[in-house]
């Protein structure tokens, strides 16, 4: 019973930060077309942002949002020099199909080996705002601390205030038209230049947020090739594509059922089926939807 | 003109045969590693520019395809001790049948969700190895073609020997791989990549035709793995990780994704580069840090030029230029 | 046209990759490759960056300090001690690419303390120092077979084997903690392996089991899952027997999931500076057991540990002289003596000889015997077993190390009755 809730707690708490990461690989997607290769870069970026300025300030409070402003920041950069530049050069050809993939895998790169030529590849520390120490049941304690509580909040928080701002506003569809049709987006009034960076910057945010929080859920330290953060790129990926990578639920719903799945599986099977997990969820999912949970069929051929 | 050329290429092929030949006799040992594993890239990328550039769809899971044909070489190796030659075949027909059974899944998937599958593909795969005690665990077999034959002579080394048989295999299968680009097979697939629906109504099976370039760009895959383990002597999870596919992509685009004659100019560059970032950084004297990083620093840098100048390749570029010359000078 | 274009480039990238290749080779000159009238040049492989390198990625700065020291203090008659260092971040296949260029490219003389059981063992099978007579001095594991000579040729074994610390600890436990009920979290492959078969043969049952996977994907992922199974399965005593980042990895979920059963180390990943540098508050570890075949780093009464801290510390101010730092110098000590040993114009062939003739008889730090002869490539071969202080630090029962020795196959565990020799002057190789 004891093991069996703490794998839930684990596979949740796991599956939110996958989550978020997911969504800022939708939001990327539905507004220009990528999959964006780079997000875990740019999110360990966020995160060095953020590990400067607990070390001025000394406060999580102020470390997230300057992590979060900074990343949205660098992925507006990039969206703006960038991917305006590679749309222009290279979409016709054979090279059309995999340009975006090749561009963001050399920019994940660029920016990892910049992190490390900078920060050099010695682990830093984070330290979360509340302790991580688990939350006790008689004798036994939890997987599950008021960190881990948090972490949820926030990302429950996250996912409300992109929901009311996609609702209230028409962003979310502006979206979607500006990825679909630029030209018409453009001729019926959508400033498709600016939605295209807002998207990027919605995703630079949340990825930061993914990086801050998978870095303080864990032992608190990274460096330039925490496993941490490749996880955030291979995790949150799956979990978008699951998801259907159209919608933001599908994002939280991928990112939950790989959470839970892989936190079962590592529990009860065996710890090195870690990598091989996802694979056999990805394809079932895909076999039975192969637009993933709440895509759109007429969508997938992107 | 265009009859003469197939015999001409042959000989062209047999030509830089020997030229390899001798050249691996005057180079020290390391050049020799060095060109065994360019040998080995020259494989591996040929197998995604077939892919990608000819049929139009995206891998990020050849090295799981790799993984695939090594493991098999091994085992039949090992198991059954299976002469050389008989050795590579089989990694080519296993990681072919990999090939099929990805490329049907494929064939039902398109753009993102493709990517998903074979990047989960890439790293999931290589791990099941932790998974099966035949297949070595995370340590990996050791993978050994025997020593050359003692025909070949005493100063005959071990790593000489695996650049004749790479090198050999590279030189088959690019010959091949060129032919089948030529054939019937090449004009459908570049026929479905520019468009689906025009290639459908022309007669062509697209998807059937897709599989089929999924099925030998996977063959050529695990010809490349087996070689790849054969010359780091281990065939492990850790030999196939998700860098390595992503190097065959960079690989691919530096070469002119599209352009199978320009493979070399991949496969040279990633083997070169950590040896030339090593040449600069002593030869200016950089920081540590930036020594360490500098490969990276200058890959990630090619890659994005490449993809932002030179899209399709310098080959393509080079035969851009020369025709708009040639149209120029006919005005 | 077309065709003449292609040919044209095909020349051209032929051009590349003749150039490529035919970058200048240096000719072969010395009486030995790797050492010259003025330098001997020696290879390290070991992870310096990625998941496993906390602690270990160290102790080339403490070969360095050490060979520094030697050199300032005159060389190895005459010739300089250069240590060339790659990373292999743990991973057998990037183990054997760094070797190959240590050999091929930097042309060492032998191979020194390349680092990890599954490393060592591709190492051995696919470069095979063994059959081109490159030495590989005193291997950074614990893994029995390599001293097996037949088998491995030119490697020296240096630390005590797996299956004697398991021996050894089976001995403390039952000592110590009998009728407990006893885990154990171990790592998947051979370094594990040996562990299991040295519990075996000392008759030791473990009532949890956790296994975790070695290299780079291994132990970020799943210690929350670990300790919920240790904790599960009601262990009171829990050996860790893992490399340091999975062994720090584990203690610090255990913190914070108030997992506190006696903990006991093993040598591999009991380096208390690496445990507390990655996070794990000083008090988990208070209490521990541990074991080392070096005088604990805080015993400054030490003559070797007095020496090789300040030593150590002049050329690395800002770092902390810990374990893997003794063991490193410690190391780099026996290095030079071996090369000393090895004659005025050493040679591979005269290193190999200098050991197995009088290795038993170099001076170390140790507290246990060498038992290098020309029929066993055996080093250390026991440990003594203390508790962590209150700061973190492993200190003997009572201050007095009491030392218990065995072997790898069914021999018992005995008191040992060695005493060290006294250091030869400053430290240098006599």
């Amino acid at each position: 019973m004891f093991q069996l809730l703490n794998t839930i707690l684990i596979g949740i708490t796991a599956g939110a930060i996958y989550s978020l990461m997911a969504t800022a690989i939708v939001l990327v997607w539905r507004s220009t077309r990528v999959i964006n290769f780079a997000q875990a870069g740019m999110a360990l970026l966020s995160t060095y942002f953020g590990y400067e300025a607990m070390v001025h300030f000394n406060s999580f409070w102020i470390a997230l949002p300057v992590a979060m402003v900074g990343g949205a920041a660098v992925a507006a950069l990039i969206e703006l020099v960038f991917m305006r530049l590679l749309v222009k050069r290279s979409s016709t050809g054979p090279i059309a199909a995999v340009a975006p993939i090749i561009a963001t895998l050399g920019l994940l790169g660029l920016i990892k080996g910049l992190i490390s030529t900078f920060w050099g590849g010695a682990d830093v520390r984070l330290v979360g705002p509340v302790t991580n120490i688990g939350y006790s049941i008689g004798d036994k304690t939890l997987a599950f601390s008021p960190l881990k509580l948090l972490t949820l909040c926030t990302v429950v928080v996250l996912m409300l205030l992109l929901t009311v701002l996609f609702q209230k506003s028409n962003i979310g569809l502006s979206l979607r038209a500006s990825a679909y049709s630029p030209e018409i987006a453009r001729l019926s009034g959508v400033k498709v230049d600016f939605v295209r960076t807002l998207g990027w910057s919605l995703a630079g945010a949340s990825g930061a947020v993914a990086g801050m929080f998978q870095t303080v859920n864990g032992n608190g330290a990274f460096s330039p090739e925490s496993i941490e953060f490749s996880l955030l790129l291979i995790s949150g990926f799956i979990a978008a594509i699951i998801g259907g990578l159209e919608s933001l639920i599908g994002a939280v719903i991928g990112g939950l059922v790989l959470g839970l799945v892989v936190s079962f599986v590592l529990m009860y099977i065996s710890s090195s089926l870690f990598f091989i997990a996802p694979f056999l969820i990805l394809l079932i999912i895909l076999f039975i939807r192969p637009q993933g949970i709440i895509g759109v069929k007429a969508a997938r051929r992107g | 003109m265009d009859k003469l050329k197939g015999a001409n290429k042959l000989g062209l092929y047999v030509v830089s045969g020997f030229i390899l030949f001798l050249l691996g006799n005057r180079v020290d040992e390391l050049r020799v590693y060095q060109g065994a594993s360019i040998a080995v890239f020259v494989v591996a990328i040929s197998s995604i520019i077939l892919l990608t550039g000819y049929s139009g769809q995206v891998s990020l899971g050849h090295g799981a395809l790799m993984a695939i044909g090594a493991y098999s070489a091994v085992i039949s190796r090992n198991s059954f001790h299976t002469p050389v030659i008989l050795t590579f075949v089989i990694a080519v027909l296993i990681a072919a049948i990999g090939g099929a059974l990805l490329g049907a899944a494929a064939a039902r998937l398109s753009g993102p969700y493709l990517a998903g599958t074979t990047l989960a593909l890439a790293i999931g795969l290589p791990s099941l190895a932790n998974q099966f005690s035949i297949l070595g665990g995370e340590q990996g077999i050791f993978f050994d073609v025997g020593f050359p034959p003692p025909s070949l002579g005493e100063g005959f080394t071990q790593y000489k020997w695996f650049f004749w048989i790479a090198a050999l295999a590279a030189l088959i299968s690019m010959w091949l791989v060129a032919n089948i680009l030529r054939s019937r097979f090449g004009r459908n697939w570049r026929a479905g990549r520019s468009n689906e629906t025009a290639a459908a109504l022309s007669g062509i099976n697209v998807s059937r035709s897709k599989i089929l370039a999924f099925t030998i760009s996977a063959g050529v895959a695990g010809l490349a793995g087996a070689l790849l383990s054969m010359t780091i002597g281990i065939v492990s999870p850790s030999a196939f990780p998700l860098t390595l596919s992503f190097s065959l992509l960079t690989g691919a685009v530096l070469s002119g994704v599209s352009t199978l004659s320009g493979v070399m100019i991949g496969a040279v560059t990633l083997v070169a580069i950590p040896e030339i970032a090593d040449a600069v950084a002593t030869r200016i004297g950089v920081s540590e840090r930036l020594t360490t990083n500098l490969p990276g620093l200058m890959v990630s840098t090619l890659l994005i030029l490449t993809v932002l100048f030179v899209p399709n390749g310098p080959v393509e570029q080079h035969r851009t230029r020369q025709a708009r010359k040639a149209a120029r000078e006919k005005h | 046209m077309k065709a003449m274009n292609r040919r044209k480039l095909f020349t051209v990238c032929a051009t590349i990759a003749v150039a490529s290749l035919a970058v200048t080779a240096i000719p072969a000159q010395a009486a030995e490759v790797g050492v010259s009238s003025s330098e001997i040049k020696l290879g390290m492989t070991l992870p310096m960056t990625g998941t496993a390198s906390p602690g270990y990625n160290k102790i080339p700065g403490a070969v360095k300090a050490y060979f520094d020291y030697v050199n300032a203090n005159g060389g190895i008659n005459g010739r300089k001690l250069t240590l060339v260092v790659k990373d292999d971040q743990y991973v057998p296949t990037l183990a054997v690419a760094k070797t190959n260029e240590l050999i091929l490219k930097d042309k060492v003389m032998a191979l020194l303390a390349p680092l990890g059981t599954a490393n060592n063992k591709a190492v051995a099978s696919v470069v095979n120092p063994g059959a081109r007579g490159i030495p590989t001095l005193f291997v950074n594991t614990g893994f029995s077979g390599f001293a097996d000579k037949k088998k491995y040729p030119t490697t020296f074994s240096l630390l005590p084997s797996y299956i004697m610390e398991a021996k050894i600890m089976a001995e403390y436990i039952k000592d110590n903690f009998a009728g407990k009920k006893l885990g154990l979290l171990y790592q998947d492959d051979d370094f594990g392996d040996d562990a299991l078969a040295g519990f075996k043969q000392a008759g030791l049952n473990f009532d949890v089991k956790v296994a975790y996977a070695s290299g780079s994907q291994g132990d970020k992922v799943s210690p929350a899952q670990w300790v919920t199974k240790l904790q599960a399965g009601g262990a009171e005593v829990v050996i860790l027997f893992g490399v340091s980042s999975a062994t720090a990895a584990a203690l610090g979920t255990a913190s914070v999931m108030k997992f506190a059963p006696q903990w006991i180390l093993g040598s591999v990943g009991g380096d208390a500076t690496t445990i507390k540098a990655s996070g794990v508050p000083a008090g988990v570890l208070y209490n521990a057991v541990g074991a080392s075949f070096a005088p604990a780093t805080t015993d400054t009464a030490d003559e070797y540990v007095k020496l090789f801290q300040e030593i150590y510390l002049k050329a690395n101010p800002t770092e902390t002289f810990d374990n893997n730092v003794m063991v490193g110098m410690n190391t780099a000590f026996l290095t030079a003596q071996a090369l000393k040993a090895a004659g005025t114009n050493p040679t591979r062939k005269s290193l190999i000889a200098a050991i197995e003739k009088s290795g038993k008889n170099f001076a170390s730090a140790a507290l246990v015997p060498l038992n290098y002869s020309t029929t066993s490539h055996v080093g250390y071969n026991g440990y003594w077993f203390g508790k962590y202080s209150p700061t973190g630090d492993l200190k003997p029962a009572g201050g007095v190390y009491t030392v218990y020795t065995t072997d790898s196959g069914n021999g018992a565990v005995v008191k040992s009755t060695y005493k060290r020799p006294a250091m030869p002057a400053k430290g240098l190789p006599n």
